[in-house]
């Protein structure tokens, strides 16, 4: 070991150089998988509280149309049940329904979405969205449409508009409405196709009292994706209870997205980030073998000693090793500080256009970088694995020499 | 083969072959070498001195005919039990000295023991006291780039001798050395020789060296041209 520490600084600059291609691939792949990580996060914590929650309950009748959920049969035992599952944080009834919305000769149509308002906070954004008028409150008869809808119907808050709620099961119910408020939706199909009111509004114009399409539910301790198996949990533990007239679906069956993300997304980039691994590979290679040619005379006199082939690839291979664990350590470092760093910094401000995009899906644009244990030292250890393979070649090409020839090759 | 014979050597034949011309370098070279000898090779350059050396020491192959180095007949060995014998039994000392840059003047004396497995305390002891032998321990924490080259010489045959080998073989040990240093090292050869009882094998022309050995084998054109003992053993 400490003979190919010395072999190592023989010739410095090489030596440096090589570290640094071992230490930049690390140190790339910890701030690749931070803000990976940190985008994961960001989505995970926007589509559960912009529209999934972390489980809904609904109806197990499918509809051959696909256009509308289908009423629930027996809400009250349903929720019943939802309240009784150990590790059920928190959840709210939802009736979404197919709708027309009309302005004298102007119409659209629309989700109609019925919420409890002082609840719907968790799972919507629209309350937070506001930009004239007020949201709904409970029991209220109103609706909050976007600016885009607003726009589209010629209407303003106080404006009276026609809702006639469409649903296959029960048929049509109608009711007019003044416009409570208007809401600035991050995306302009959302704000020209997503009206709220009251829950029990909604219900009037399914025509079925107390009739709910979902109930939207947190877990208890869920912080994030790494989080899944406790809401894995939790819905296998209402699927286990709910009667078979109901099915449960965690977020990435809402949405799909964030599976995408998880299976596709990510290890592409990893697979990216492997481009870096076999540069710094390269380079190990290129160094290791530059060194068995310039000690090809010193290593026909080690042979010519006694020494084994295996002593002698050994040899080259610890040089590669202690490249490899003094470059990984370094990035690792590095990494690890930076990640760090920008942790107690409160996270990483996107830049530009990429900020303006996160901030229309109603995202912070800033990213929390994250690195789990796992994929800190996977980082490292995979570079030392690229570097110890790298190194295979020249160790073999060394431990081949012959040592009469090696001993008169002259430097 | 006499009882004594630690080395012979049967009708050796070395034949260098590059393209379609064939160079014969030794031509039947039949001897055997006694324990306890200072034995040099002589010979005008071309003779195959270099080469007989290199196919006593196992670093090469012959053409034809058979060593016996304490009884084994080396063509019986693959590649990696003929490195294991050079280790045990064999030690070299090369006209350039060929000291390992990185390691210092007593760890390159030790380098053979800790290729042999000696664990470090008692390999460095041992090479210690070699080192104290040939005047040279002042130097154990030396790099070998800073001593001069007969202090370096000094150091492989401290490196040669350390473990205790059946023979040690040395290619022109003086060739590169001034007459004091050489005279110098001669002495210290020949008194490991009459100490230990090391069995030394010269290739050399160096008429100082040839001057000290007991027994003389001259190589004319690959073949044994003479061989003189000078002295009973």
């Amino acid at each position: 070991m400490k003979q190919a520490w010395r072999h190592l600084w023989r010739n410095r600059r090489r030596s440096i150089l090589t570290l640094v291609a071992v230490f930049l691939p690390v140190l790339i792949l910890v701030l690749e998988l931070g803000l990976l990580n940190g985008e994961q996060e960001s989505l995970f914590k926007n589509t559960v509280t912009f529209e999934t929650g972390h489980f809904q309950v609904r109806s197990s009748i499918e509809r051959a149309d696909g256009g509308a959920l289908s009423l629930m049969k027996d809400p009250a035992t349903a929720l019943a049940v939802v309240d009784s599952v150990p590790g059920v944080a928190w959840r709210t009834e939802r009736l979404d329904l197919p709708a027309m919305i009309s302005n004298g000769g102007r119409s659209q149509g629309v989700v109609l979405q019925g919420v409890i308002p002082e609840e719907v906070g968790r799972v919507s954004p629209i309350g937070r969205l506001i930009s004239q008028g007020a949201y709904l409150s409970s029991g209220g008869r109103g609706v909050v449409i976007g600016v885009e809808l607003r726009d589209l119907l010629a209407t303003s808050v106080g404006g009276e508009l026609v809702l006639l709620g469409v649903h296959p099961d029960t048929g049509i119910g109608a009711a007019s409405v003044p416009v409570v408020g208007v809401y600035v939706a991050p995306d302009p199909a959302m704000g020209r196709g997503v009206v709220q009111v009251d829950l029990g509004l909604a219900q009037t114009l399914a025509r079925r009292p107390g009739a709910v399409t979902s109930i939207v539910g947190f877990v208890d301790g869920v912080e994030g994706p790494w989080d899944q198996a406790k809401v894995e949990k939790v819905v296998a533990d209402l699927r286990a209870r709910l009667p078979k007239d109901y099915k449960v679906l965690d977020y990435n069956e809402l949405a799909p997205e964030l599976r995408t993300f998880q299976t596709v997304e990510k290890p592409f980039h990893v697979l990216v980030m492997s481009i870096f691994f076999i540069l710094g590979g390269l380079v190990v290679l290129n160094t290791l073998f530059l060194s068995v040619v310039e000690r090809t005379h010193e290593l026909g006199v080690i042979l010519a000693l006694g020494s084994s082939r295996r002593h002698v690839m050994r040899m080259v291979m610890t040089e590669a090793l202690l490249l490899a664990l003094l470059g990984a350590a370094v990035g690792l470092a590095v990494g690890g500080g930076l990640v760090a760093w920008a942790h107690a910094a409160g996270g990483v401000q996107m830049p530009g256009s990429y900020s303006e995009a996160m901030r229309l899906m109603n995202m912070e644009p800033v990213l929390q970088l994250r690195v789990s244990i796992l994929e800190y030292l996977a980082s490292g250890l995979a570079m030392v694995g690229v570097a110890l393979l790298a190194a295979w070649i020249p160790a073999r090409r060394a431990a081949a020499l012959e040592p009469v020839e090696a001993m008169r090759h002259v430097d | 083969m006499s009882t004594n014979a630690i080395l012979r050597t049967e009708n050796l034949v070395k034949t260098y072959v590059t393209g379609a011309v064939e160079t014969p370098a030794l031509r039947g070279v039949s001897f055997e070498l006694h324990k306890g000898e200072f034995t040099a090779i002589a010979g005008p350059s071309g003779s195959g001195k270099s080469t007989l050396l290199h196919l006593l020491g196992g670093l090469d192959r012959p053409t034809s005919g058979e060593i016996y180095l304490d009884g084994v007949a080396l063509s019986t060995l693959k590649r990696d039990a003929l490195s294991r014998l050079r280790l045990e039994k064999i030690g070299f000392v090369f006209q350039a000295y060929n000291l390992i840059p990185v390691l210092t003047v007593l760890e390159n004396a030790a380098f053979v023991l800790e290729l042999r497995g000696v664990r470090e305390r008692e390999r460095m002891t041992r090479a210690r006291a070699v080192l104290a032998e040939l005047g040279i321990e002042k130097y154990a924490n030396q790099y070998p780039n800073r001593i001069s080259g007969g202090e370096q010489q000094r150091v492989a045959v401290a490196r040669a001798v350390v473990a205790e080998p059946s023979i040690v073989l040395a290619d022109e040990p003086t060739a590169n050395l001034d007459s004091k240093t050489s005279l110098e090292l001669i002495d210290l050869m020949k008194h490991l020789n009459s100490e230990r009882s090391s069995t030394f094998l010269f290739a050399t022309h160096d008429a100082r060296l040839l001057d000290r050995v007991n027994r003389l084998v001259t190589l004319v054109d690959g073949k044994i041209a003479t061989d003189e003992v000078r002295d009973s053993l």
